[in-house]
């Protein structure tokens, strides 16, 4: 009789134990400002949701990309919601790594500006939604208003005038370069260099498919790009993010080539900048073709092999609503990716610059829709520091970086 | 097969079993991708034959990144056990505060080595670090320590140097204080002087600790990543670029697992050389000794 008390009493507990085992969500995303994002729009979901269970990982950008990959290639379901940048995407989706979000339900609708919309499906702009975006980000150009307007200069036009008015300002003012951008090898140089080449008109890969690095509007870009670093602080070939943006706040700098929405509210802060107001933000200049911001935006997704996708859709539904959008943007400066929240009077009185935010991301670049981004913007990476340092000519850089590139994208 | 062999078997297996599923299993999975053209595993592989091979020793920054490791490996350790085996004759003496300068050479290797690329990120910083202030007040121009593609590996030395000294000056020190001080004493009473009894006595002596304290750090300094990582990210240019990330790039950034797969297995070759090379000496050394 005790025997059959004490497994009965076993099995009610084990029974228990499984009904009382709550229901888990897994978000693997970004750390730093995206990281303290994603925490505000957890914890206010689970406000909504005191039941359920929400584990969070904040990686690094390469750290992300690393683990997703991993846990898509293995087939894992360790994951319910994934961040991903608008490159990587492509991948993800074209080898079925996520979920259809169309079948799924919920729709994406319009108010998501149209280029961030457009790398969210697969095929590129025509075929279902496999993403959301959660972060809008576009890569702008500032420039110090105060010195320009000291100098007589006024705002850069086309890359020549950035030039031009680098050189002015690295002669005439003391203790202030006239540009700074960042020159660390992989994405950082990439990122920077991108909008120079695609304004001279030229492409890594070509509408085909085929490696076009070696095309004289790419080299005239190349020589462009390297004039400046003549007037860029000593060691900028290691710059990142952190060196740009305290170059921008200790007013030791004229213009960077390259300015994300996160950096911004920083600027304005006077208590953590030099130059708070001084700092005109707008999309990057063009040259033989018009401006060619590049696109950045931060995708949610839900991987193919998640055991939750209903509630990872729902939480993004949450995450990308109008509302939450317009919270994360006030609270923690996390550039929107929705059109009205762009419109919204609260949003636009705390941030001068986002209707030039706002209309460089309607006219904002893709990055080469390939599933091999990663490796051709390591390569290309690679060849311009060696160009930037000096140790190959511009013109071979670009042959042996297409050379490469074009083997990468052979695979 | 006798019950005498087959106690010890039966105490070795687990051991064995360990070994074979976290070294042997791994080398052979590893050097058979290598023949593979595979973004992960073995699942949609396809065989390439030696094209991997081939495909490295034509690649200029294969070759860059394996003469950065070996310069690298022999600037570290000739530094580092010379300067461990400098600092152990120093201290091995009595004197006034040993208790406290022991502790305090010991320190960086106490420390984690992100903390420590940290640190000197920081100091190497051509604007407001440490070292070009200290050179500016003496009236030095500044170095670009990071960013010069003909200074950055020595930059990376030296870190390596700072950070991994304690560990050889601990080997070399339990060396010098293994050996018998009748010795020396017999030495002197032949009238040999400090320099004769430092080439002719202790260096000898000390063959094998340091044959053990270059072996150790040779391996460790060949497998350099987490330095490089966090302080040049290979760069300027390829000037810091070693074998390791040139694997962690090509398995973890291109997930081209065949190719880095193949550099793996060039890797492990050179490193099981350059460890047979010290075995060798030290087994000589043990048998002689024996």
């Amino acid at each position: 009789m005790k025997v059959l008390t004490s497994a009965l009493l076993a099995g009610a507990l084990a029974l228990t134990a499984v009904a009382a085992k709550a229901e888990t969500l897994v978000i693997a995303g970004r750390d730093g400002g995206y990281g303290k994002a994603l925490s505000l729009a957890v914890d206010a979901y689970k406000e909504k949701n005191p039941d359920l269970e929400i584990e969070r990982l904040e990686l690094t950008g390469g750290g992300l990309f690393e683990k997703v990959t991993i846990a898509m290639r293995e087939k894992s379901a360790a994951y319910d919601v994934i961040m991903l940048d608008d490159p990587w995407a492509v991948e993800f989706m074209a080898k079925g790594w996520l979920a259809d979000l169309d079948a799924l339900g919920g729709g994406v609708d319009e108010d998501f500006v149209a280029p961030a919309r457009a790398v969210s499906r697969y095929p590129v702009g025509t075929g279902p939604y496999y993403a959301v975006p959660f972060v809008g980000n576009v890569e702008l150009f500032a420039y110090r208003k105060d010195l320009f307007e000291k100098f007589g200069l006024g705002a850069p036009e086309s890359w020549t005038d950035v030039v031009k008015a680098a050189k002015v300002i690295s002669e005439k003012e003391d203790g202030v370069s006239g540009v700074v951008y960042r020159g660390q090898k992989a994405n950082p140089i990439v990122t920077g260099f991108l909008p120079i080449l695609w304004a001279h008109g030229a492409r890594i890969v070509d509408a085909d498919g085929n490696a076009s690095l070696d095309s004289e509007a790419a080299l005239e870009a190349m020589n462009l790009w390297l004039e400046l670093k003549s007037y860029a602080p000593k060691g900028v070939e290691t710059y990142n993010a952190t060196e740009v943006r305290d170059a921008l706040m200790q007013g030791t700098t004229a213009m960077t080539i390259e300015l994300w929405p996160a950096w911004a509210p920083s600027l304005d802060d006077p208590s953590a900048s030099k130059v708070p107001g001084k700092i005109e933000i707008m999309a990057a200049p063009g040259q033989v073709q018009g401006p060619a911001p590049m696109l950045g935006s931060w995708l949610v997704a839900v991987p193919a092999d998640s055991e939750n996708k209903d509630r990872a859709r729902d939480f993004i539904d949450f995450l990308t609503s109008p509302e939450m959008q317009k919270k994360l943007a006030l609270e923690v400066g996390t550039p929107p990716t929705r059109a009205s929240v762009y419109k919204d009077a609260d949003v636009v009185a705390k941030y001068r610059w986002y209707p030039n935010q706002v209309a460089a991301l309607m006219n904002a670049q893709p990055r080469p829709r390939i599933t091999q981004w990663s490796k051709v913007e390591t390569i290309l990476g690679d060849y311009l520091q060696l160009a930037l340092i000096g140790q190959m000519a511009p013109k071979d850089a670009l042959a042996e970086a297409n050379g490469k590139i074009a083997r990468a994208l052979s695979h | 097969m006798k019950s005498g062999r087959l106690v010890p078997l039966l105490f070795l297996a687990p051991a064995l079993f360990l070994f074979g599923l976290l070294t042997i299993y791994p080398l052979v999975r590893v050097f058979l991708l290598s023949f593979f053209y595979t973004e992960y595993g073995f699942s949609g592989a396809s065989f390439v034959g030696l094209e991997n091979y081939a495909a490295l020793l034509g690649d200029s920054f294969f070759r860059i990144a394996t003469w950065n490791t070996i310069f690298f490996t022999v600037t570290a350790t000739a530094s580092e056990v010379g300067l461990g085996l400098l600092l152990a004759l120093l201290v091995s003496k009595r004197f006034p505060g040993r208790f406290i300068v022991i502790p305090t050479l010991v320190a960086p290797f106490v420390l984690s080595t992100m903390v420590v690329t940290a640190i000197w990120r920081a100091w190497f910083h051509y604007d407001f670090g440490f070292l070009n202030n200290v050179l500016r007040a003496g009236g030095l121009p500044p170095v670009a320590w990071l960013f010069d593609p003909d200074i950055a590996i020595f930059s990376l030395v030296l870190v390596d140097v700072w950070q991994t000294v304690p560990l050889t000056f601990l080997i070399l020190l339990a060396g010098l204080q293994s050996i018998q001080p009748e010795i020396y004493e017999a030495a002197r009473m032949d009238g040999a002087g400090p320099r004769q009894i430092l080439l002719r006595i202790t260096i000898p002596l000390l063959i094998p600790h340091i044959l053990l304290a270059s072996l150790l750090r040779s391996i460790d300094s060949f497998k350099i990543f987490d330095k490089v990582y966090a302080l040049t990210g290979g760069g300027p240019g390829q000037a810091t670029e070693t074998l390791s990330m040139y694997v962690y790039r090509l398995g973890f950034q291109f997930f081209d697992v065949g190719m880095a797969s193949a550099a793996a297995v060039i890797m492990i070759v050179i490193a099981g050389a350059l460890a047979a090379l010290y075995a060798v000496r030290i087994m000589k050394g043990e048998s002689h000794a024996g």
